[in-house]
């Protein structure tokens, strides 16, 4: 499943702090299932969170989100979060997002214009979150166009199967198509 | 231009055989990857996603790819038995050469144990820890699951050249351990993401008195700093590890001088005092006597992090001729089969079990929940990895990360001390 970088995005902001670690993101050692974990992501820093998230809502963190583990961060897909607006994202998690086409951006200034509650329009392509009932906005940092190669093939996972099967040419290798 | 030892490192790996300096993007050349197959996203499981419907097509060098069962050796569940089972027949139908598969311990030990990595080296593990190969000299970092994927099919990866931070750590190496102490207190100091997405060199009068043991504590935990790098210059203790390992041949990396750094950092050692980090984050850091007498159920030590012989020669030096102190639980997990052996031939397993110790099998579990869980309201003091909320089973719980020393101290006392009010002569 694919992100189109283009596509603007706006949606009911969950807000949260420094250094929300991936544990708390995906707490999979005591959670094993998809079905559990979507019961229990972010619930020590907001027990609300799991029963109270929407489909369309975003994130918006502080520094250093998803810090800790190489955990990915695919359950906050799956309860429905459309995009992560961060100050900073921890390497691994940043990388995570992108190898899986999950919309992630860094906006430095993004606290300080987010309302836990309201209503974040997010326009990549322009490059800044805009808070709607303010006006304020932050400033998006630019991917490289490698990383835009990634997302608009939908993830790496894709993107190594394209090159895969480029490589061994078009007659291809039937048993692994 | 004067490189940093990142900037060599990846220009050495550069497939399009350039220089590269800080900032720049390339697809770099790998020549090891540490691959754990399974956890949390099978390998197996993200192949079929991407399409291939037999799974994984090919590995592109099978002399490269080391996979290890390390996080769930001895399975403690039916799940995992047949998650391994799938990584058995998996690595036979890959022709994987490299394979630990009987044997319980933490892959980044295990790398290190059996010579698997080699200085100048870029190699790539999907597990955060795998910086901790920084420690021989080694350009080593952890990538996600889906990088192992593209890794394993091209033997590639794209990276963005890290920044540089030099962190000269000066000082007389005492008695005992540091290592975590030193690492606590950089979070502390200067926040626990002041090298996100850095690379740091570890230099100064402290660095060739710092046993190996103790640069893989440094390394491994630069992923609790936020660096993608975290490396040691290799000098003699390098050689002599290496080689002892190894007969593969290597080539050193090494900064130029006049490399640029985006930061310089200093620690005084000789005034450093013994550090703690308070739940539930690693930077939550203060010196241990502002949380003198905080009363502990579980005492901790081993992981990737802290489960050295260096660790355990030290809780066994404060536990001999001692009993653990009524009531709390010393769990002790020997990193890898080779550091348990160590510990068994200098005699240290009998003084910690004699002391009341529960000796763990070696592995990733005692810095999970998998063995030995917290319950509502109790305390753990580690030596492991990280203290985040739950990171052992209860929300309730509250986690404190020290040195082992400062882990042992408490399991005596059962309270967190300073160490020096129960190791004399420190």
């Amino acid at each position: 499943m694919g992100f189109d970088l283009n596509r603007v995005i706006r949606g009911r902001v969950w807000k949260f702090g420094d250094s929300v670690e991936s544990d708390a993101i995906n707490p999979y050692y005591r959670y094993p299932t998809m079905e559990e974990l979507k019961q229990h992501t972010m619930e020590v820093y907001r027990p609300e969170f799991p029963r109270e998230v929407r489909p369309g809502d975003v994130l918006v963190a502080g520094r250093n989100f998803g810090c800790g583990s190489s955990r990915p961060g695919l359950v906050l897909r799956e309860v429905g979060i459309a995009a992560i607006v961060a100050e900073s994202v921890s390497r691994l998690f940043l990388r995570n997002s992108i190898s899986r086409a999950i919309p992630i951006f860094v906006a430095p200034g993004i606290s300080g214009i987010a309302e836990d509650g309201g209503t974040l329009e997010i326009d990549y392509p322009r490059g800044f979150v805009t808070n709607t009932r303010s006006g304020a906005q932050a400033g998006i940092s630019r991917y490289p166009a490698a990383i835009e190669r990634i997302y608009a093939c939908g993830g790496l996972l894709q993107f190594a199967r394209e090159r895969y099967l480029r490589e061994q040419g078009s007659g291809g290798n039937g048993t692994t198509a | 231009m004067a490189q940093t030892m990142a900037e060599k490192l990846l220009s050495q790996h550069n497939l399009a055989g350039e220089a590269v300096s800080a900032g720049d993007f390339l697809e770099a050349r790998i020549d090891g990857a540490m691959c754990h197959y399974h956890a949390a996203e099978p390998m197996h499981d993200l192949a079929l996603e991407a399409g291939f419907k037999d799974g994984l097509p090919r590995v592109w060098d099978p002399e490269r790819v080391y996979v290890l069962l390390d996080h769930h050796q001895p399975t403690l569940s039916q799940k995992l038995a047949d998650e391994n089972a799938l990584v058995r027949r998996e690595v036979e139908r890959l022709g994987i050469r490299c394979f630990h598969d009987s044997e319980p311990g933490i892959a980044h030990q295990m790398m290190l144990d059996y010579g698997l990595v080699r200085p100048g080296e870029l190699v790539v593990g999907n597990d955060s820890h795998t910086l901790g190969y920084g420690s021989v000299n080694a350009g080593a970092t952890g990538i996600t699951r889906a990088d192992m994927l593209y890794v394993l099919l091209f033997g590639e990866l794209w990276f963005q050249v890290p920044h540089s931070v030099r962190v000269t750590l000066d000082g007389r190496q005492p008695d005992y351990p540091v290592a975590k102490d030193i690492v606590l207190h950089l979070a502390g100091e200067h926040g626990e993401d002041f090298a996100q997405n850095m690379s740091i060199e570890y230099t100064g009068s402290l660095v060739p008195q710092l046993s190996i043991d103790s640069r893989m504590c440094l390394s491994t935990h630069g992923v609790e700093l936020g660096a993608k790098f975290a490396m040691f210059d290799a000098d003699q203790k390098t050689h002599d590890f290496v080689k002892a390992r190894t007969a593969t041949p290597y080539a050193l990396l090494q900064a130029d001088q006049g490399a640029r750094y985006a930061k310089e950092i200093r620690v005084d050692i000789d005034r450093m005092p013994f550090m703690v980090a308070r739940p539930h984050q690693f930077g939550n850091v203060a010196p241990v006597d502002e949380v003198r007498g905080v009363r502990v159920n579980q005492a901790q030590i081993g992981s990737c992090a802290n489960g050295r012989f260096e660790d355990i020669e030290i809780a066994s030096r404060v536990l001999k001729g001692n009993k653990v102190a009524k009531g709390v639980r010393f769990l002790i997990s020997p990193a890898s089969q080779q550091v348990y052996l160590q510990c068994l031939k200098a005699g240290l397993v009998e003084t910690l079990i004699e002391a009341g110790a529960q000796v763990i099998t070696p592995g990733c579990g005692i810095c999970q929940p998998r063995v030995g869980f917290l319950s509502d309201g109790e305390v753990c003091i580690t030596s492991t990895t990280r203290n985040f909320r739950g990171r052992k089973g209860s929300n309730r719980a509250e986690i404190y990360l020290g040195g082992p020393l400062t882990v042992a101290a408490a399991a005596l006392t059962g309270e967190i001390v300073n160490p020096r009010e129960v190791l004399h002569g420190l």
